[in-house]
This record gives C-alpha cells, structure tokens and sequence, in this order.
C-alpha cells in the first residue's frame, strides 16, 4: 500500500460519520437515484449511479463498522479498497459529479448523497486521486489566493474599466458600510460587467458597499476538491476581511459554490457565527425589490428562460426571489420542464468544468439542458452563476444552438434608468 | 472634430446612421486585432465594414464570431491566461458588429470590450492598470468622420 492510499483509506474512515453510517445503513438499492443524475440519465451508463459513486467508501464503513463486515474482513471474503479502485473511481467522484444534489432530493429514504461524494472526494483527494484540473486551483488558491490566479492589480484594472464603462466610482476598503461584495474569478476574468452592474444598481437603491483588497475572492476550490482545511482557509480570508471593515452583510457573487461555502457552511467551518450575515447577491435583489427601491424601466420583450443554479435553489432553497426578479424585467418568462428546486444542473459544477478530461461526458450531459431549452424555445437565457453560464454557452456552440446566455444581476441593472 | 472624452465619443457614435456606426465600430475594433490570432474574428470585422453587407453573410460571420467568444472563455477553476482572455474580449467587441443594426449602446460596448482587451494585455504583461485604447480609439473615430466628410 503506498502512503497516499494509507492516507486516502485513513480519511475515509475518518469520514464515515453517524449520518454517514445511517445512510449506508438504510440505502434500499432501489436506483431512483439514478434517474436523478444527469450523467446516468444522458449515457445510460449504470457506473454514475449516484450511490454506486461511493462504493469504496461503501466498503469501508462495511469492513470498519459492521460485525459482518469486520468478520468478512477478517476471513477473505471482503477485499480491501485499492490505489487502483480509487484511481478508477476518480472519474466517478469527480468528472461525473457536479455536486447538484438531485441525487439526494428524490432519495425515499432520505440519503443525503452529495453530502457522502463530498465526504469521499476528501479521501480521494487525501489519497492523491483527485484530477489535475482542481488541483491546480487548488495550489493557486493557496499560493495567489485565487484558484484561477486573479491577484488585485487585475481586479484593480477591472473597478478602474468598470468605472470608465459606468461613470460609478467602485468604491475599495471603505470601512464601515452596509455591504461587503465578494466576486468570483470567473466574473473578474469573463464578466466585469458583473462589477458594473453592482456599482449601477446600488447607486439606484442608495446603499454603501465595498470591496475588499484581502477579501475579493469567494469562489472555493476547498470545498469542490473535498478538502475542508482549505476551505476553511479561503471562507476565512472573506471572514477577516468582512470583520475588518466592520460591514453588515456580505454579498456572495454569482457563484454557486461561493455561497455554499460561506452562507451554509462557512460558520461550522470557522468555528463560530459570523459577525456579519450573508446573502447571495440574488437575495439582496430580492430585498431591494421587496423594499420599493429597485424603480426599473422598460420590459424586455422577448421570451426569457431562467437556468436554476443548483447551489443556488436545491441546496440553498433560493427560488423565488430570481423568479420575481425577473418577472420585473420581462413580459414573457417561461419556466423550462423541472425548473426551481428540481432543476438540471449546467453539467459543469462542483469542479466538473475545471476537469479538461471530462469535457466529452459534460458535452454528453448537456442533452437534458438541451431538451430543457427545446420545450420552450428561448430568446434568451438568464442565469445567476458565472461558471453555469460559461458552461451552458459551451453546451450551446456544441449543438449550434443560437441562445445568448446573460447574467441576472446584469439583466436587472441594464433596467435601472440613467442617474 | 476633436473627441476628447467618453462623452463626446459616445455621442459621435449615436449621431451616426445603421451602417456608418457598424463600420465605424468595426475600425475601432480592428484596431484591437492585434490581440487575436483568431481568422474568425478579423473576417467578421472585415465584412462590417463593407455597408453592403447583407443579413446572410452577417449571420454567417456572427456565427464564426460568436464560435471565438466562446473557445476563448476562460473556464472556472484554470488558470487566467490574460493573453488568451484579450482574445476573448476582441472577439466580444466584434460580436456586436456583425449584428445587423448596430445601436449607440451597442457601439459603446464594443468599443468598452476592445479596451477591456487592451486592460487583458497590461495585465499580462504586468504593466498595472494603464490603458491607453481609450485614447486611441478617439483618434479612430475622429479619422473616420473626417474620411466622411465631404462623402454624399
């Protein structure tokens, strides 16, 4: 056994925890969950079942924790977990797993199975089998800070575009005001309009906001390798910089695992309750909204869809407020089959998209967005999520499907009338 | 005609007819070639300045434009290639020339893409926040209404 898969086996066990076991304890073999992933779903291939993904963990919490299991052990009859295995199971864990938690949304017996995958994708990654892809974001996150390398000077270079698009200072360690604004790499290096918008929109509702120089950066490669000590570090980066500059609330941008990372999990990761609470920027809009303050002007008049972000409405039950956003915008919104809560996932989630070798099987996945946006013929497709948006664009140049996609905060602030 | 600021050039932009401001926009951007080696782009805004361009020949171009864009995303969790990203952006900026009306904020935002571009290459070559497109873009935009004047 090498050292890694000592290390990796380790992990695991340490893994296994009371929900865990009853998971494994109470999983019925039915295969709903299956149905329910999009990469069994689009290849028919019986190997990205949901819970099959975690056999070798399956394994151990047999061999481990069970008295049948520890006596098969013991005799023969069950062979231990291998560098192998895991190495094959790499593919499962990761390329064909994005985190979505449709898995765990329809399981009859209540088997929170994406929260296992995240537990296993800790011992593959301690066991050195985690892809090339998340590693590298992963070092530059310790390294830079950021898993795509953004420092400030070009985060800098983009409140000074920003700027000069919009006519709107952006303002950068103001201590003291209401609202902390995170961005993603993704919106930094593809979408600076993102940063635009938000100087446009909260110069309409009159609020004080800020970035941070130490905390500009959310997206956490931490959380989608399955490492919990880097997450811990990155959420805590945003947590210094939030309590430095006393603010009230911090935004969380238009990433999905940005904002599981600091709004559900950030607290427990860090140990204490934050000092300041956090919304993804959809929820702020919604509050805006609901205050009177956003007075927006003109109806788009073509047929808008709105792609769910899995983060965003499954596991973080946002579902409403971009609904209501959007119906101030648009004249005719269509919802596409399984939107809100049971929506697909983009298919390029929790790390997938960072997986270069898995980009045939995410092409292959996308035929269920594909069918989605087939059933009600969009203009125009909204979403709240910079990686979902570069994913479903690469999903719709594949298939020569002329859809442009756009970002909500964007789509919102492109209403705001002129100051 | 001296544009000296955003104001005056956006304005510029806004007085000009369908065709006159695609290709305006379209010198403007080729301006930004040079951070692209993308043939899809340069032909695209080789057609936008022809104002006898049909819708036809637009859609193909949008189409090979619009392939560009996408390719030279840079994807979550890789590491920013900013020389790369440039390209992205002038593919961006070419994007709303090959529409077939071109509005003022249109032009506007092709113009913010090539300098965002230009921002893309200074931040490559570690040359901070400077960016001197917007300074040269006046002066394009200048050359061209002086080329019009006079013109029926």
């Amino acid at each position: 056994m090498s050292a890694s898969l000592d290390k990796g086996v380790r992990v695991l066990k340490e893994m296994i925890d009371a929900p865990i076991a009853s998971y494994f304890s109470s999983c019925v073999h039915c295969g709903i969950c299956a149905e329910a992933c999009l990469f069994y779903t689009e290849t028919g291939d019986p190997k990205y079942t949901p819970i099959h993904k975690l056999e070798p963990m399956r394994r151990i919490y047999e061999q481990e924790y069970t008295l049948l299991g520890r006596l098969a052990k013991r005799v023969g009859l069950s062979k231990a977990v291998t560098d192998a295995e895991l190495a094959e199971w790499q593919e499962l864990v990761y390329n064909s797993c994005t985190l979505c938690a449709r898995c765990s949304a329809v399981c009859p017996v209540g088997n929170d199975i994406v929260y296992m995958v995240r537990k296993m994708r800790e011992g593959m990654s301690a066991a050195g089998h985690s892809p090339e892809g998340i590693k590298g974001a992963v070092t530059r996150t310790i390294n830079i800070g950021s898993p795509m390398g953004v420092k400030l000077p070009a985060v800098k270079a983009q409140m000074k575009h920003a700027e000069a698009d919009y006519g709107i200072p952006i303002p950068l360690d103001q201590e003291g005001v209401e609202y902390l604004v995170t961005l993603s790499s993704m919106e930094i290096i593809n979408f600076p309009e993102y940063l635009g918008a938000i100087a446009k929109i909260m110069r309409h509702v009159g609020k004080t906001w800020t970035l941070s120089s130490e905390a500009f950066e959310a997206t956490n490669a931490g959380m989608q390798i399955g490492n919990s000590d880097l997450a811990r570090v990155i959420v805590s980066r945003v947590v210094a910089g939030a309590e430095k500059l006393k603010v009230k609330t911090v935004i969380s941008p238009e990433c999905g695992h940005a904002y599981t990372a600091l709004r559900w999990e950030g607290a427990n990761l860090i140990g204490r309750p934050f000092t300041f609470k956090v919304q993804h920027i959809v929820e702020v809009l919604e509050e805006f909204r609901a205050a009177g303050l956003l007075k927006l002007e003109g109806m788009a008049t073509d047929r808008l869809t709105f792609h769910d972000p899995c983060q965003l409405a499954r596991r973080g039950g946002v579902i409403q407020p971009q609904r209501n956003l959007m119906k101030m915008v648009a004249k005719d919104f269509v919802e596409m089959p399984d939107a809100g809560f049971m929506n697909w996932c983009c298919g390029g989630g929790g790390g997938a998209s960072s997986i270069e070798e898995g980009e045939e099987l995410r092409l292959e996945a996308f035929k269920r967005k594909k069918r989605q946006l087939e059933a009600v013929k969009p203009d125009r497709l909204v979403t709240a999520c910079a990686n979902c948006r570069i994913v479903l664009e690469e999903g719709l140049e594949h298939y020569k499907m002329n859809l442009p996609v756009v970002g909500l905060t964007e789509t919102i602030a492109e209403h705001i009338p002129d100051a | 005609m001296r544009i000296t600021n955003d104001q005056e050039f956006k304005a510029a932009l806004a007085a000009l007819d369908n065709c006159s401001r695609r290709q305006a926009t379209a010198y403007l951007i080729r301006q930004a070639l040079d951070l692209t080696p993308d043939t899809r782009v340069r032909a695209g805004l080789d057609l936008a300045v022809r104002c006898d361009a049909n819708e036809a020949d637009l859609a193909v171009a949008a189409s090979g434009v619009n392939s560009a864009r996408v390719a030279t995303y840079t994807q979550c969790g890789h590491d920013a290639n900013w020389t790369c990203q440039a390209s992205h952006f002038v593919a961006r900026a070419a994007q709303e020339c090959v529409k077939p009306e071109i509005s003022a904020s249109g032009a506007w935002e092709a113009a913010m893409q090539a300098r965002m571009a230009r921002i893309c290459q200074a931040i490559a070559a570690g040359e901070g926040t400077s960016n001197r497109e917007a300074e040269a873009q006046y002066r394009a935009l200048e050359a061209y209404l002086n080329s019009k004047e006079g013109q029926p």
